[in-house]
């Protein structure tokens, strides 16, 4: 898949591995970390190496990560591989994560954290439409006057 | 006697003049530094290459029977369609080479390393690849029947579709080797390890396979070999079609596929609540090891899952304001929305594919559950940990779902 920011992606903005890096980062760019960054991210892609840890709030487009999150992410298209720290909130279209081998080290270790991932739904079928509206909140779907 | 010599050829080359489809047979450029040059359709039957440097030459179409290009550095050529009956690349490097639709029948290829290659609908009869590294390298539609690949590394290849009838694979290694579609009647696959490799509907017929591993290999509709599958490793194989769900099937009845009786239609004790059914207040209990697929609408029920036990919550199933308990897998494909928090609680394993919904808290079992979300999934959902959710009370998704809600 092409990724509509794959010309930005060709430049990257690197935080290598024993770098620590305590701040606001806005870059045009993507941004590889294999350091350490505290703060907050703005970029139009995110991608976390195994080494590097991400703590703080991302704003981004897409984020690859196979290392550490913590923090408030927001973003279109999620990878994820790594760890999920504690207080974590994840937002996204889309998210990622594949299964690991039975035997195999977990894809993902999440600790306690929320993920928000895709759009509300909203055609359920038929079958589904009343429980979900429900649970989810919502007033009960109305006639076309209103009642 | 050929058109050229082997100094006007280097320096042509030199000079950037183009010797395309020129008669160069028998020519001797030993340990000559070609890289990049352009060799497209030149007749090199018999010629000496030996140790050449060739990276990225360009031979496309060439003939090259019976060249000798022992230890020659073929890395990223492009052999696609060359002819190489016959030909002696013992010892080569040919990483990254395109040898698409080439003809390697009958040549020697013992100790090269064909890693990422791409040999898609190559003819590799009767070749000898004993000792070749081909990890990762593209063969699928490939013609290995007979071929000798005894301690070949083959791990991660792509093997769809290959003709492997009669090959000797002794030793060879094929970790998470992509086999579909593979024949390989009659081949021998003594002591290989094939651990995780993809088998769905090869043929094994006649095969030989005592002291291989298959551990962990994807074996829906593969052919057996008709033996009994005596001194065969595999601790469990996956019996499923596709890649959604895993059917794990294990011990005599994974060893049964193999000798080519019918396959276990899966757990036994396996449940089904088919498509407009509907259950309320129920609390239900499923014996470990058992699997329920659910097309229904469930409500404000209950779920206990035991040891192994699989939990499938189909594309037509909704499960709303219920709870799932216990150490089972679970796979969404469908809707779960809870009512009370956490939802699932001690899953080991929970997928949710494209086109599911998952709305809950989920309570993970000391050891973690494992995760897998595909692109396309609905999640409202709230992730916690074992020993702090018993102390702590963790808070209901609810919570996080009211800014976007009316």
């Amino acid at each position: 898949m092409t990724s509509p920011t794959a010309g930005v992606h060709e430049r990257k903005t690197t935080i290598e591995e024993g770098t620590h890096l305590k701040g606001s980062l806005v870059s045009k760019c993507a941004v590889e970390v294999k350091g350490r960054i505290e703060g907050d991210v703005t970029a139009p892609a995110l991608f976390v190496a195994a080494s590097g840890a991400v703590h703080g709030r991302v704003k981004v487009g897409e984020i690859r990560s196979q290392g550490e999150l913590s923090g408030e992410f927001d973003a279109n298209v999620v990878q994820l591989s790594g760890a999920v720290r504690d207080n974590t909130v994840i937002r996204a279209k889309s998210l990622e994560v594949k299964l690991a081998p039975p035997e195999g080290k977990t894809q993902v270790v999440f600790g306690e954290c929320s993920l928000e991932v895709g759009v509300e739904p909203t055609q359920l079928d038929a079958q589904s439409r009343a429980p979900a509206v429900r649970a989810l909140g919502a007033r009960p779907p109305t006639d076309a006057n209103g009642s | 006697m050929p058109e050229l010599t082997a100094e006007v050829v280097l320096e042509k080359l030199t000079t950037g003049e183009k010797i395309d489809s020129s008669d160069l047979r028998g020519l001797v450029l030993s340990q000559a530094v070609l890289e990049g040059a352009s060799f497209r359709r030149c007749d090199l039957d018999g010629a000496n290459l030996e140790g050449a440097r060739l990276a990225r030459t360009l031979f496309k179409n060439a003939s090259l029977r019976e060249a000798f290009l022992v230890g020659a550095d073929l890395r990223e050529a492009n052999l696609e369609s060359a002819d190489l009956e016959g030909a002696n690349l013992q010892g080569a490097r040919l990483a990254g080479a395109n040898l698409n639709r080439a003809n390697l029948e009958g040549a020697n290829l013992q100790g090269a390393d064909l890693s990422g290659a791409r040999l898609t609908h190559a003819l590799l009869e009767s070749a000898q690849l004993g000792g070749a590294r081909l990890v990762a390298a593209q063969l699928g539609h490939a013609l290995l029947a007979d071929a000798d690949l005894t301690t070949a590394d083959l791990d991660d290849a792509d093997l769809g579709n290959a003709d492997l009838r009669g090959a000797n694979l002794d030793e060879a290694s094929l970790a998470r080797a992509q086999l579909r579609d593979a024949l390989l009647e009659g081949a021998i696959v003594t002591r290989a390890d094939l651990s995780g490799a993809d088998l769905r509907r090869a043929v094994l017929k006649g095969a030989r396979l005592e002291g291989t591993t298959l551990t962990g290999a994807r074996v829906h509709g593969l052919v057996g070999t008709g033996n009994p599958s005596d001194g065969i490793v595999a601790e469990w194989v996956d019996d499923a079609a596709d890649d959604a769900v895993p059917l794990r099937v294990s011990g005599a009845d994974a060893l049964a596929l193999f000798a080519g009786r019918s396959a276990p239609a899966g757990p036994s004790n396996k449940r089904y609540f088919g498509r407009g059914d509907v259950l309320r207040n129920a609390h239900l209990e499923f014996e470990p090891g058992a699997a329920i697929e659910i097309d229904s609408l469930f409500e404000h029920c209950t779920i206990a899952l035991g040891a192994a036990t699989e939990l499938c919550v189909g594309k037509g199933g909704v499960l709303s304001g219920c709870q799932i308990v216990g150490p089972g897998t679970i796979a969404i494909h469908g809707k779960f929305i809870e009512h009370e928090s956490p939802g699932i609680s001690g899953a080991t394993q929970l997928v949710v594919s494209s086109g599911g919904s998952l709305v809950a808290a989920i309570r993970q079992p000391p050891e973690a559950t494992r995760f897998a979300f595909e692109p396309g999934c609905f999640l409202r959902i709230k992730i916690q940990r074992a020993e702090t959710a018993r102390t702590t009370g963790a808070e209901s998704p609810r919570s996080m779902r009211s800014g976007g809600q009316p």
